[in-house]
């Protein structure tokens, strides 16, 4: 089926990589280390693709992954963008402080 | 590879590019009207195209986008949301301001939900999710001058970051599961063999139902939706309201109706309990809701929970029951956030309930369409409202699910407790007077000056809450309205006192 690094591996990998950016995103309060975090989630599920790709001989799960990364640098510079603007506008870089909606 | 069954969504993404650059057009009058007529023109061609292509499956793009009737009608569906929007927003802040690239968001967006609905593979299903999502983040926030739009776009981008990695991750395990990223091959593989105690389709399916679940703001994930809902300018928040939970439900019937068809003992419970937590939380929630925008919010969580339930039947009947309901739901729910942005034209915090008191009998023809708006999202007898909560509640009890439907009807008529309270203000209130809202004037057309004074003057005038709380980022100051300094937001800053006109 496959040599080289078995399948497992790479799934361990990528669930930790994935439970670690849940953890952050659930622990942290500052908006650049939650998208650091959702970024380690995506890109968790890019390990899992790629090893899923090597396991069944095919290329799709490359090609997906490849997809990933972009949507990924997409979503990163939108953040960055809001929060440049949540900055200039001085609000608290604390998604705590970031409570007037609610109810 | 055939291109010309993928025409409807290319189309509107063309569209959206050229948008974009007639916003950077120096004549004055193409800027200012341009973007609406090249999207409506565009939203009008895609429509064509999608009614020309209406009829049996054919696939583009190597399987990757496949055009059937259910593509298309939610096509159609799509547009005409993205249309009334686009109508809509003529006099927001946000749109005026910056027409060509408001239009190219939601054109985008609008592309994004096409390609989710006629998705074929994995990829193709992902890649809509997030171009209509990274597009309606920028879109929440786009009114960049109020704190509580930035929230909202902060808000849904983190939460929204999250339910697309939570989806992608089962995506992911459903490759790996099956070997395929190609739905149909995932059915076939799953057809034949025998996956039900397969961990890695377990997990899959839990993780794709999660994020989609995000996506549609069905509880327990639904915690972003009132606050985005409230936050977001109210056009946007229509088509979120809308469009997006339409995208969300397709994907919800491409993968699971269709992909997963085969493993529905195994994940109809898992829906069931989702569209149940959705309805009593949503129902439960709006009842204590003082603001209409977030009301429309968590009666939006309950409609999430009515259509998943046609979902969890897993039918063709339950499928059909969901797309009508659909159709049904995204006019009333248009017609009731239309209400709220007219009156937010008219005086501040117009989407406070208070705001509304007599609003029936000033203008009883928004009256009446807020009645039946309101009446048909309840369930009300005559009403399409009433005629998809039946189809999509007996194809649930078809389905041995009727535990489900009995929930279902009794958070309808939980429902009519807000949505008869909303008609009860509208009609019965006495009129509070409110603050007036300074009206908005858009500039007539005259000579660019230089790059940043003309954009300046290119500028409305929102609305100034004076009384309250000045705008933030609207320095009182002449020193700031220089060319010296960098525009806040890429449009330079305001003249003080500006072109405000009173009401």
């Amino acid at each position: 089926m496959m040599e080289g690094v078995p399948l497992g591996y790479y799934l361990g990998l990528s669930g930790g990589l994935f439970l670690l950016g849940l953890f952050g995103v659930l622990t942290r309060r500052n908006p650049l280390l939650l998208l650091l975090a959702v970024e380690l989630m995506l890109n968790s599920a890019n390990v899992a693709l790629v090893g899923f790709s090597r396991y069944w001989n095919v290329v799709d799960g490359q090609i997906f992954a490849l997809v990933v990364m972009v949507v990924a640098a997409a979503e990163v510079v939108i953040g960055l963008g809001l929060i440049v603007a949540v900055f200039r506008q001085r609000l608290a870089l604390d998604v705590d402080g970031l409570s007037s909606l609610k109810g | 590879m055939k291109v010309v069954p993928a025409l409807p969504p290319l189309i509107v993404a063309a569209g959206a590019c050229l948008v974009l650059l007639l916003g950077l057009v120096s004549n004055r009058r193409i800027k200012r009207d341009g973007p609406l007529w090249l999207g409506s023109a565009t939203i009008i061609g895609a429509a064509v195209m999608s009614l020309v292509l209406w009829g049996d499956r054919q696939e583009a793009l190597g399987g990757g986008y496949r055009a059937d009737r259910f593509s298309m009608l939610l096509n159609l569906v799509f547009l005409a949301c993205a249309f009334a929007v686009l109508l809509l927003s003529t006099r927001e802040p946000a749109g005026v301001d910056r027409r060509g690239e408001y239009a190219c968001l939601l054109l985008t967006a609008t592309a994004g939900m096409m390609l989710v609905a006629g998705a074929g593979d994995l990829i193709v299903m992902f890649l809509g999710i997030e171009i209509l999502s990274v597009a309606l983040y920028v879109l929440c926030a786009l009114e960049v001058w109020r704190e509580r739009s930035l929230e909202a776009g902060l808000k849904y981008l983190i939460v929204g970051a999250v339910g697309s990695s939570i989806f992608l991750y089962g995506l992911a395990f459903l490759f790996g599961a099956t070997g395929s990223v190609q739905l149909s091959v995932i059915g076939e593989q799953l057809a034949v063999a025998s996956f039900t105690e397969e961990p890695l389709l377990l997990v899959a399916i839990a993780l794709v139902a999660s994020g989609l679940a995000f996506k549609a703001s069905a509880a327990p994930f639904h915690m972003w939706t009132p606050d985005v809902y409230q936050g977001a300018p109210t056009p946007i928040t229509a088509f979120m309201a809308t469009a997006t939970k339409v995208a969300a439900l397709a994907a919800f019937l491409r993968i699971f109706g269709s992909a997963l068809t085969d493993l529905v003992d195994t994940w109809q419970i898992a829906i069931a309990v989702i569209a149940a937590a959705s309805i009593v939380i949503g129902n439960v929630a709006a009842l204590a809701q003082r603001d209409l925008k977030r009301l429309l919010a968590y009666s939006s969580i309950a409609q999430a929970g009515y259509l998943l339930t046609g979902v969890a039947a897993g039918t063709i009947k339950g499928a059909e029951a969901v797309l009508y309901y659909l159709i049904a739901y995204a006019a009333m729910t248009l017609a009731a956030f239309a209400i709220v942005i007219i009156r937010e034209r008219e005086v501040e915090d117009g989407d406070r309930l208070e705001a509304l008191a007599g609003y029936g009998r000033a203008r009883p023809v928004l009256g009446v369409v807020a009645t039946v708006a309101m009446l048909s999202l309840a369930g009300f007898p005559p009403l399409s409202g009433f005629i998809g909560k039946f189809l999509l509640f007996g194809a649930a009890v078809e389905q041995d699910l009727t535990w489900l439907a009995v929930i279902g009807a009794v958070g309808s008529m939980v429902s009519l407790g807000y949505y008869l309270r909303v008609l009860r203000v509208m009609w019965f209130g006495e009129p509070e007077g409110g603050t007036p809202r300074k009206m908005l004037t858009i500039p007539a057309p005259g000579p660019a000056r230089s790059r940043w004074s003309a954009s300046a003057s290119a500028r409305p005038c929102w609305w100034t809450s004076a009384a309250t709380r000045p705008p933030p980022c609207s320095p009182p100051d002449p020193r700031s309205a220089g060319v010296g300094r960098a525009p806040p937001w890429g449009g330079g800053t305001r003249r003080p006192g500006g072109r405000s006109v009173g009401p």
